[in-house]
């Protein structure tokens, strides 16, 4: 019987950093070739005597390589970001289903549109979708992000937004508080709702900290969408990966096994859900 | 087949090099959950009772002698014999990972019909689970009854239960107290063979008056599973969880005391000796702060300060009939409960699951 807690040898091969205690790591298999995974699916990465955790990989599609980005918060954290390029972590998985394009094509189908709305570190899990837009979407569909950060120096992937505009994408910021030499909008990332101009016929894809969801769905009702065409990634302590261990229970439903990503129409009426 | 045959079993199995487990008296030196659970003890804040003399452990036994079969539940189920309290899933060493295999042949001799239930459930959540799988192909389980109509609380059983749980072997007849007590009871003990293996070992031993049952899938009373089910998902009403959740003092004993409860954790331990250590699966418990934790800034100031998803008792205790009476059903169609009771005799606040489940079902 294959064992399903056996992880498989990854190195570094490039570490970039992102903002305050956040770098991008790039990890080569030290086995096999290339990495299959669809955005918004996890990973579980470990390294020995720290541990276990899931992150979501969020590099550029068919390559022989796979990114993760990663905040230092913890005990296996810290020890990562004290690694080096050449170094090993374990990975197992991909585990669970990402956004609805990765697993069936009516997103494309449909011809709709799409509105990214996160917080924070919810643009990783969306960084692959990005980078492969036409792969994922087609190239007629429109993609537009609203991202909302504390300060303009924790922007992820800052340097790559000139590419993604150029690629049709639209990308609308906003920051908690104001700051020198920041012009752009100030406040929640609901505030963009008010103040920018949402693209027609879309579904929209949420990851962003829990508590940004309440208010966001709030916004998205004013703006007619329904239940069937949002999606959130949820968040939830997770050890297993393979919905046995329970941390990650939602309802009837396992984060790690059914989503972490999840139609809001499927989730909604799931105590403690959102 | 009579007490002495029995006995020729039991001896036969010591031959084998079995580790035969089954109930034993309490004699009442033994602290609580000690030998169960050094987890559990790590989490209570007092000095633990002893354990209740006179009730019933399962235990490695040595001689038949030590051997009680009776309908009286054991204190704590034998789940730990498949999904041990902790194990080490993996050796490592830098960063080479060895899988551990530490299965042992393991005779469970005499275990009760509802412990025999959880077995159909812990078949199905480990079913993938290479570590659950090789203790349970390397275990011969014998079932024990007094009868097959009533249970120890008097409730019926369903018809035909012998087709609805797994076993090797099982035994119908009078309780035995002690072997003396056994040896009297001759032509007393009615023999059931339920797969090859416990056919194999009554053929061998010359015994074949045996009736063999085939298993026939869990029995499941879909009607009751679908009501609880139902209330549960559609109608949750907070009143019975906020009451609960001002009782409970998450203590964890009715998850360490329940065979059906499963949760765990994997951690990592470090070894004396540099770059080496362990990758371990413990039992872990709903009940408990941190089961829901994540990673982020804290939430508020003080020791419970960690974001979580599980911020209160009443969602807690929610969470723990949530998932035996609705989510276990809506994955494998059977329930998460084999009616042992053992969550209410642990209890310390008293907290009746029966009770619960009426107020769940208004």
């Amino acid at each position: 019987m294959k064992n399903p807690y056996l992880s498989h040898p990854a190195k570094i091969i490039k570490i970039i950093p992102q903002a305050a205690n956040i770098k991008l790591f790039r990890f080569k298999f030290v086995r096999e070739g290339r990495y299959h995974f669809a955005p918004g699916q996890i990973i579980e990465l470990s390294i020995p005597g720290f541990g276990e955790a899931p992150f979501a990989p969020c590099g550029a599609p068919d390559k022989e390589y796979f990114e993760l980005c990663i905040r230092n918060v913890g005990k296996l954290t810290d020890r990562l970001h004290a690694m080096k390029v050449g170094d090993t972590v374990g990975i197992r998985g991909p585990y669970g289903n990402g956004w609805p394009i990765s697993y069936n094509k009516k997103h494309i189908t449909e011809n709709k549109n799409l509105l990214i709305v996160v917080g924070g570190l919810g643009l990783v899990p969306l960084r692959t979708l990005i980078l492969g837009k036409d792969k994922y979407l087609g190239k007629n569909t429109k993609v537009q992000i609203f991202y909302g950060a504390r300060t303009p120096a924790d922007f992820l992937f800052r340097d790559e937004y000139d590419a993604w505009r150029k690629y049709g994408i639209v990308i609308d910021l906003t920051i908690d508080k104001e700051c020198a030499g920041w012009h752009d909008c100030v406040g929640l990332v609901t505030t963009l709702f008010d103040k920018k101009r949402v693209v027609n016929n879309a579904q929209a894809y949420l990851c962003g900290p829990p508590i940004m969801y309440k208010f966001v769905l709030e916004q998205l009702k004013t703006k007619h969408f329904a239940d069937k065409d949002i999606y959130v990634s949820l968040e939830r302590r997770m050890h297993c990966g393979l919905g046995v261990c329970q941390h990650c229970a939602v309802g009837h439903l396992y984060t790690c096994k059914d989503g972490p990503v999840f139609q809001y129409e499927q989730i909604k009426n799931i105590e403690g859900a959102i | 087949m009579t007490g002495a045959q029995l006995e020729k079993i039991f001896k036969y199995l010591k031959n084998q090099k079995w580790r035969i487990f089954g109930s034993a008296k309490i004699s009442g030196e033994e602290e609580q959950t000690a030998e169960i659970s050094p987890y559990l003890k790590a989490h209570q804040p007092i000095d633990l009772e002893p354990m209740p003399a006179g009730r019933l452990q399962i235990k490695e036994l040595e001689s038949i002698n030590e051997l009680i079969l009776s309908d009286e539940l054991p204190i704590y189920p034998f789940k730990n014999l498949f999904i041990p309290e902790c194990e080490t899933l993996f050796e490592y060493k830098g960063n080479q990972l060895t899988e551990s295999d530490r299965s042992h042949k393991i005779a469970l001799f005499g275990i009760n019909l509802l412990d025999l239930k959880a077995f159909n459930l812990y078949d199905l959540v480990f079913a993938n689970d290479p570590y659950y799988q090789r203790r349970r192909k390397n275990s011969l389980v014998i079932g024990y009854a007094t009868n097959l109509e009533k249970d120890v609380y008097g409730r019926n059983y369903e018809p035909d239960i012998l087709e609805h749980v797994h076993f090797d072997i099982f035994i119908e007849g009078p309780s035995m107290h002690s072997a003396k007590q056994g040896k009297l009871n001759s032509e007393k003990y009615k023999i059931f063979a339920g797969s090859i293996k416990g056919q194999r070992i009554l053929e061998h031993l010359g015994y074949k008056k045996y009736e063999y049952i085939e298993f026939n899938g869990p029995l499941v009373n879909k009607e009751r599973m679908n009501e609880l089910r139902n209330k549960l998902t559609n109608h949750h009403q907070q009143k019975i969880w906020d009451e609960l959740g001002k009782r409970c003092i998450e203590c964890g004993k009715c998850t360490i005391a329940c065979p059906t409860c499963f949760c765990f954790r994997i951690d990592d331990e470090a070894g004396l000796v540099e770059n080496t250590g362990v990758r371990t699966r413990c039992w872990d418990s709903c009940y408990y702060r941190e089961f829901s934790e994540v990673s982020g800034p804290s939430t508020s100031s003080g020791q419970d300060n960690k974001p979580k998803f599980l911020t209160t008792t009443a969602q807690r205790i929610h969470f723990w009939y949530y998932h035996k009476f609705a989510r276990i059903p809506d994955e494998f169609g059977i329930q998460g409960c084999v009616g042992c009771l053992r969550c209410h005799q642990v209890c310390p606040v008293d907290i009746n699951i029966k009770e619960v489940l009426e107020d769940v079902k208004k």
